[in-house]
């Protein structure tokens, strides 16, 4: 997902565990050192894209909808590489899998409703899987190994065959065409998370959430600027039903609002007026936070990678020396100075942590002489170039940095600032004119390679809305190789290895210009029970762990 | 006939009973002589052309002394302080400060960028829309006060009616609304198309905002003007409208227009710091010194300089540009200020 951050797998064993292991124990989310009930508010620079389980791709928003809505598995609540691990969530267990590895079988827990009183029924799950193809989802890509999904996204057919769904018992078969490695890990993200089928089909629910099964329902919305958690008086009956891996919330509402102003979020918490920032703080107030918070500051390990794309389709970018001058002119040291120096410099696609990463450098530099020599030899037709970037302080500087660059390179560039909120939705949308290069980033959605290579840079994930492949990658051997190795075990013998290759094949086509990983943060006010705030590698702060002190 | 010594000229009074010549003084070496008088509007004039000869230097400046352009980051760099090598941004993000170091002199942001360079490169980003706009709304206010006021009826109806219609619009919501609508697509209307990181994005919305504000006293003006013997005369020789308007009315509207034009200026470069600070002005990564307060902004608790110093700038060239202004206005209208102050 973007900028929220993801969590990354950490290791072999991790992985291993988030795909093949059950879920053992639960996790309340907090231990016992404050009370229950209260509220408490938080901040963030860029407002969710969606708040739309169906829709939202960025950590802003599924960090809010993680305990709002709840998939038929989920991932255990907790810190560090437990949290990637696949737990059933409204499914009684994990699912059976054929011999095959194509045929999964689940069971939808007894007696759920949704916090409207509406019981939650098996035949949800497949709606909201096509709800996902009705409305053009980032998410969309992970269902499509789906039996007659691809009919069903084409108007072929009304409903997608591969799934049966018994309401009477709560069965529900889901058929793959190949095998997957990692089908658990996707129905564990919030895409998958069933809806009542009252909620339309096609359009965006973002200022009409529909009713959650977490812990949490949303239960305001004044988009972009805020919107409002209350718990969900339902939630005893995904307990009752033996939910046990999905903990309650100990607050009673949370009221999250976007403040553009990094500094104010942090000045606000150091004077408790505010009680948690979903943002970093900016870097020159990093190291006295640090110094003077450190009971209530810490930093978080988180699995993502930041890079520029690169439009292959058009000039300058579809040729590959182009492409190649850029990483070499990139200096992911300066970058780190706007990060704050929390940003690990590298040039993988992969980010450390992650199943398959191997450290190289392919573009060894920054070497701007280098750069500039394959820009003759290149000798682009089109120099006016379009860099785009958000209009949170850090996006901007880094995109005032990449422009300085591709100046100095001899390009004429025009800077996009565009809102955070609809950044990744513009840029995703095919149909925006002048889609030339800027700024991304990538967080993990579970721990599995293929969440890196199949939605941003398979040829089969290029969509002309909610697109994710921003650089419109398609290189068919490339692409049937993200194929093949989705479909195996990251156990299996030499997968990883296989995953370091392929990511160097791609950076061979510097299909993108990637510059490092980023250090997360946790920064809380006094009110706050700090020592059991949760965060997860792949959702980030843990809504249902927030406690007030005694 | 006043006596002597109450003679706005200057000059000693005529001892009595001497024959006089008297010799004439055109009105603007009359206005001259008053504004030669006021030492504190010519005091603020000599500030506004100082600021401007400022900015002017720039180029000077970037490529003489500081070494560097207004949007370069150096954000690894290293500069030589006290025999010292010191980064110009820390690895920990914090950038260098203000000191007396030829390079950087006021600093640098978070990007590395030198402070000073910026800021006047930024002054004349501020000074040129300032001015620009400032003769867009002179252009279209005397046209359409002109036209109101010498037609009256159904034309003075439907020009005031349109100008109460943009006066009631808050100036500072209604260039934030045309500036967001722009700034994305630019502005295309038929043939005319302006690009959306255009400074003629900000100066067109800034002149078309503050049409009002001149155009309804020219009106006024040109409403009484018009009832005077030597338009009637004009009218009795033939001369068509158009004529009357830029041959007989329009000589004695200048100084109205040249003091307003100059208050003007003043309201642009506010109106356009805001517009930047806001997000809707100036585009980065190019400087205004609205855009360097709202860069600045963030880093307040830390590095107050940088929305400091640009801010002060600002504060100091509408000061001056107003004084001068009220100065002007003294000069060029006196009977004015004689009727203000009975």
């Amino acid at each position: 997902m973007r900028k929220l951050r993801k969590a990354a797998v950490l290791g072999l064993a991790t992985a291993l565990a988030a795909i093949g292991l059950a879920a053992c124990g639960s996790d309340d989310g907090g231990g016992g050192g404050g009370k229950e009930g209260g509220e408490i508010n938080g901040t963030l620079t860029s407002f969710p894209d969606y708040l739309d389980p169906q829709l939202s791709y960025t950590l802003e928003g599924w960090e809010g909808l993680w305990n709002v809505y709840v998939p038929l598995l989920s991932y255990q609540h907790g810190n560090g590489e437990e949290t990637t691990k696949v737990v059933p969530g409204l499914a009684e267990a994990l699912p059976d899998i054929s011999a095959d590895g194509k045929t999964y079988t689940l069971t939808l827990r007894k007696g759920l409703k949704y916090s409207d009183g509406t019981p939650i029924k098996a035949s949800d799950f497949p709606y909201a899987i096509q709800r996902l193809f009705k409305l053009d989802s980032g998410g969309a890509p992970f269902f499509e190994n789906i039996v007659g999904a691809e009919d069903y996204a084409n108007g072929k057919a009304d409903t997608i065959s591969g799934i049966q769904a018994d309401d009477a018992t709560g069965k529900i078969t889901i058929q793959l065409i190949d095998p997957s490695g990692t089908f658990n890990n996707e129905l564990g993200l919030m895409f998958a998370a069933p809806v009542p089928q009252s909620t339309p089909l096609d359009k965006d629910q973002t200022n009409t959430p529909p009713p959650s099964s977490g812990p949490f329902m949303i239960s305001n919305v004044d988009a972009p600027n805020s919107y409002t958690l209350e718990r969900n008086p339902q939630f005893k009956t995904v307990q009752a039903a033996g939910a046990s891996d999905v903990p309650d919330a100990h607050v009673d509402k949370i009221t999250v609002t976007q403040n553009k102003n990094q500094s104010a979020q942090a000045t606000a918490i150091q004077q408790n007026t505010n009680d948690f920032m979903v943002d970093p703080p900016p870097a020159d107030l990093l190291p006295d936070i640090q110094n003077t918070y450190s009971d209530r500051f810490r930093f978080q390990d988180s699995i993502n990678t930041y890079y520029f794309w690169m439009n292959t389709t058009t000039p300058p970018f579809n040729d590959l020396k182009v492409r190649q001058a850029i990483n070499y002119a990139i200096d992911p040291a300066a970058l780190n100075r706007i990060f704050g120096g929390r940003l690990h410099p590298s040039q993988t696609i992969l980010p450390p942590g992650m199943p398959g990463y191997q450290e190289y450098k392919l573009y060894p530099g920054p070497d701007l002489e280098k750069a500039k020599a394959l820009l003759a030899e290149a000798h682009p037709s089109d120099m006016d170039i379009t860099v785009w970037t958000d209009d949170e302080p850090d996006r901007k500087r880094i995109g005032a940095y990449y422009q300085d660059v591709l100046n100095q390179l001899g390009f004429q560039t025009e800077l996009k600032i565009i809102g955070g909120d609809i950044y990744f939705t513009t840029i995703g949308n095919l149909k925006t004119p002048d889609l030339d290069t800027g700024f991304s980033d990538w967080f993990q959605d579970y721990p599995h390679p293929n969440d890196f290579f199949e939605p941003l840079l398979s040829g089969d994930a290029i969509h002309p809305t909610n697109n994710n492949n921003f650089s419109q990658v398609n290189i068919p051997e490339l692409t049937n190789e993200v194929n093949e190795l989705g479909s195996k075990q990251l156990s299996d013998s030499g997968v990883e290895d296989q995953y370091a290759a392929l990511d160097k094949k791609f950076m061979e086509q510097a299909v993108w210009a990637p510059y490092g990983n980023e250090e997360f943060t946790t920064f809380t006010s006094d009110r706050v029970n700090f020592d059991d705030v949760d965060f997860s590698l792949l959702f980030n702060l843990d809504y249902s762990s927030f406690q007030l002190k005694d | 006939m006043p006596p002597a010594e109450a003679m706005p000229t200057g000059e000693p009074p005529l001892p009595v009973g001497d024959k006089v010549e008297i010799v004439g003084r055109s009105p603007w070496y009359l206005a001259y002589l008053r504004l030669r008088r006021n030492k504190v509007a010519l005091a603020f004039g000599a500030l506004f052309i100082a600021i401007v000869l400022f900015c002017l230097a720039a180029p000077l400046w970037a490529n003489y002394v500081a070494d560097t352009g207004p949007n370069e980051n150096h954000l690894t760099d290293q500069i030589s302080i006290g025999g010292k090598e010191t980064f110009v941004v820390a690895p920990n993000g914090i950038p260098i400060g203000p000191g007396l170091h030829t390079k950087f002199l006021l600093g640098a942001d978070d990007n590395g960028r030198d402070v000073m360079v910026r800021l006047m490169y930024g002054g004349r980003t501020s000074i040129y829309i300032g001015v620009m706009a400032a003769l867009i709304t002179t252009l279209l206010a005397v046209a359409v006060g002109l036209a109101a006021g010498y037609y009256r009826g159904w034309t003075d109806s439907v020009l005031s009616r349109t100008m109460d219609l943009i006066w009631a619009f808050p100036v500072l919501l209604l260039g934030i609304a045309l500036g967001t609508a722009l700034s994305v697509g630019g502005l295309k209307i038929g043939p005319l198309s302006v690009p959306a990181d255009s400074l003629w994005i900000p100066i067109l919305i800034i002149g078309f905002v503050y049409v009002p504000y001149m155009a309804r006293p020219i009106r006024g003006e040109v409403l009484a003007l018009r009832e005077k013997e030597f338009v009637e005369a004009a009218v009795a020789q033939g001369k068509g409208p158009i004529r009357i308007m830029f041959t007989e009315l329009l000589p004695n509207l200048v100084s109205t227009i040249i003091v307003f034009f100059t208050l003007n200026i003043a309201n642009n470069m506010l109106l356009e710091a805001a517009l930047s600070f806001l997000g809707a002005g100036v585009r980065a990564p190019n400087s205004s010194w609205g855009t360097m307060i709202a860069e600045g902004e963030d880093r307040l608790v830390t590095a107050p300089h940088l929305t400091i110093v640009p801010g002060l700038m600002i504060v100091l060239t509408v000061l001056a540009l107003n004084v001068f202004g009220d100065g002007l206005r003294d000069a060029l209208n006196p009977r004015a200020k004689i009727r203000m102050e009975h």
